[in-house]
């Protein structure tokens, strides 16, 4: 039924030329301008993919495929306070909120303002532009910021062979201790959830600095608790000339729910996420370059094991968008997620996950201003699963005001 | 005796969704005395300012833009004397990038005018346009030192945005001839130097339907005031 709608929704959006031009291009303001209300409308249209499950997101869509609708507002009642949200729908489904918060600049005078809710994440540069489409010029996702790892936080393995068994299952991983169901394991970085906690942040002329404190971590953000563990997490940003930016980030927090840690011979842990990661961005005339490293340690325990297991993942990506025309733009990413080693026995010691590779080529046509039409291409290799290769074309239309 | 020439002008006008008509027409005719034709647009309704759409990803209060002044109209001869498409030397005005806004946010000029952009804010833009008439994409530069500039050689409205900053727009008006004239705070206006004759006057603003009048400029020349009210009460 959803294929159904995003045909319509598509034959819509491009319907007669004069229907496309007399689509908004501007948020609607209320209030005396003190209110603002934008909207996006995402229609992806991909091949089918429900045997390797490269591009699915933990919310066990697939992002090749689907259709998205948010809607964004912001209040400001005074000169110093926000009242920020956002709330969204993939493939009709249930409307969630994905941002909620309310931000405060405590002195007028100085660019410190502190943000509480479920705020943007601190982490990285991709978590907070990605869902953008009005900046983001692909179609799929980087791997650290979507592709499922086997990691849970609500489930462990009773042996390590338990955890090899699910190499490159991440879509669908089941462990004996904790919870049975069969669920999505935990990207690296989840960039379709948004944690709940408080945020502070300078800017200053060069150099901006964040930190927070949160209820959940980085693969795993939570609205309410479940372990009793916070996360810890801060950025700084440098900015040494126009165009660049350059990022270093770090990121520690509990990630094993209390539940499951009752069931372990060492309940304490500290069962941690910690992660590292390091960003940039330049551009230039017609030139976009972005890149991203992300290193990820997981503590996970190991039920018949007296001490957790270190598991390291590896992602980095680089991409460029190119405008050729006013209208007309290429981009190309290309992408690799690796995994550390674990011992399983004498001799044998594979990789804990699946190494995944990705290159994606896209091409955008701007329709209008905020109206983008897209096509990709995009290649994944992985070094386990049933079927280890996989090219993806898609389409997608997105509109935004 | 002066001969001077009339010719219709060509202008797509988006806010009109229409093309204004086309064929041309010559009138001769006889010019003694040079009139004015002046008066006031007035804007009914209140235009709000442009808003930055909300960004969630945001972890800073966004920085305050600059007010955009969208009660800025044009007004302008749909048909204009000879002399008015004489080639001469135009000045190069200025699309500037202050405060995350475009300074003007209206400019009228004469085709086969070069407009510079510079950039004199504390940030990158990107400006660009997807009008028909003067498709084009300066990309990214920062602020000061060398900017960027577009030669306009056809007639017609040119909306400009830029890349980065949503909120950001402004409008070039391109006129064949040079009987046009942006109103000033008060919504004045004043087109000079116009032959004995009648003539059609446009009043065009961006958030109304441009409304036309009929204006005789007579033998002995003189001042004509033509007052406009544009937009909903």
């Amino acid at each position: 039924m959803w294929r159904s709608l995003v045909v319509v929704s598509v034959l819509a959006l491009c319907g007669a030329p004069a229907a496309a031009q007399t689509l908004p291009s501007t948020p609607v303001t209320a209030l005396d301008g003190r209110l603002v209300v934008g909207a996006e409308v995402v229609a992806t249209y991909g091949d089918p993919d429900n045997i390797t499950f490269f591009n699915y997101t933990d919310y066990e869509h697939n992002t090749l495929r689907m259709f998205r609708a948010a809607l964004a507002a912001s209040w400001r009642p005074t000169s110093r306070i926000d009242v920020v949200g956002e709330v969204r729908s993939e493939d009709l489904g249930q409307v969630r909120p994905y941002a909620a918060y309310l931000r405060v600049r405590p002195w007028s005078g100085r660019p410190f303002d502190v943000q509480v809710g479920r705020i943007p994440p601190t982490f990285g540069a991709f978590g907070r532009r990605g869902y953008q489409v009005s900046d983001n010029p692909f179609i799929g996702y980087p791997l650290s910021y979507q592709y499922l790892t086997s990691i849970r936080s609500d489930a462990v393995p009773a042996t390590v062979a338990d955890l090899i068994v699910m190499r490159s299952r991440g879509w669908r991983t089941t462990y004996p201790i904790g919870s049975t169901d069969p669920a999505p394991g935990l990207p690296l970085v989840s960039t379709f959830r948004w944690d709940t906690g408080i945020q502070g942040h300078w800017e200053g002329r060069k150099v901006d600095l964040t930190g927070s404190v949160t209820t959940g971590t980085l693969s795993d953000p939570r609205v309410s608790e479940n372990n009793g563990g916070k996360q810890v997490s801060g950025r700084v940003a440098l900015r040494p000339i126009y165009g660049l930016i350059l990022g270093a980030s770090a990121a520690r927090g509990d990630f094993i729910a209390s539940n499951v840690k009752r069931r372990l011979s060492n309940p304490d842990g500290p069962y941690a996420q910690t992660a590292l990661g390091a960003d940039a961005e330049y551009s230039r005339d017609h030139w976009l370059v972005r890149g991203e490293l992300v290193w990820s340690r997981w503590n996970l325990p190991i039920a018949a094991e007296p001490t957790p297991r270190d598991l390291d993942a590896l992602g980095s990506w680089v991409e460029g968008r190119y405008r050729l025309t006013p209208r007309i733009f290429v981009a190309a990413r290309v992408d690799r997620l690796g995994f550390s080693r674990v011992e399983v026995g004498p001799g044998f010691n594979p990789t804990w996950d699946a190494r995944v590779k990705r290159v994606e080529v896209d091409s955008g046509y701007y329709i209008q201003r905020n109206l983008v039409a897209r096509v990709a291409v995009q290649y994944n290799d992985r070094e386990g699963g049933r079927i280890r290769k996989r090219t993806y074309f898609s389409g997608q239309l997105a509109f935004w005001f | 005796m002066k001969r001077v020439r009339y010719a219709l002008v060509v202008l797509n006008t988006v806010s009109t969704g229409g093309l204004l008509p086309s064929a041309a027409a010559r009138v001769e005719r006889d010019a003694s005395v040079n009139g004015t034709i002046r008066g006031r647009v007035e804007i009914r309704q209140a235009l709000p300012d442009l808003a930055r759409r909300p960004n969630v990803g945001d972890v800073a209060m966004p920085r305050a833009h600059d007010s955009t002044d969208r009660r800025r109209s044009v007004v302008y001869l749909e048909t204009a004397p000879r002399a008015a498409f004489d080639q001469r030397e135009e000045p190069r005005p200025k699309l500037d990038q202050r405060n995350e806004t475009f300074v003007p946010h209206v400019l009228a000029i004469v085709a086969g005018t070069t407009v510079d952009f510079p950039n004199n804010d504390q940030t990158y833009h990107n400006v660009f346009s997807f009008s028909a008439t003067q498709p084009f994409d300066l990309g990214r530069y920062p602020p000061g030192g060398r900017f960027k500039s577009i030669k306009f050689d056809r007639p017609g409205i040119v909306r400009v945005f830029c890349d980065i900053h949503s909120h950001m727009s402004a409008f070039i008006l391109v006129f064949a001839h040079r009987h046009f004239s942006v109103t000033d705070d008060e919504g004045h206006y004043r087109l000079d130097n116009v032959p004995p004759g009648t003539y059609t006057v446009i009043a065009w603003n961006e958030a109304a339907p441009s409304e036309s009048k009929r204006v005789v400029i007579p033998e002995s020349g003189g001042d004509v005031e033509t007052n406009f009210s544009l937009g909903r009460r």
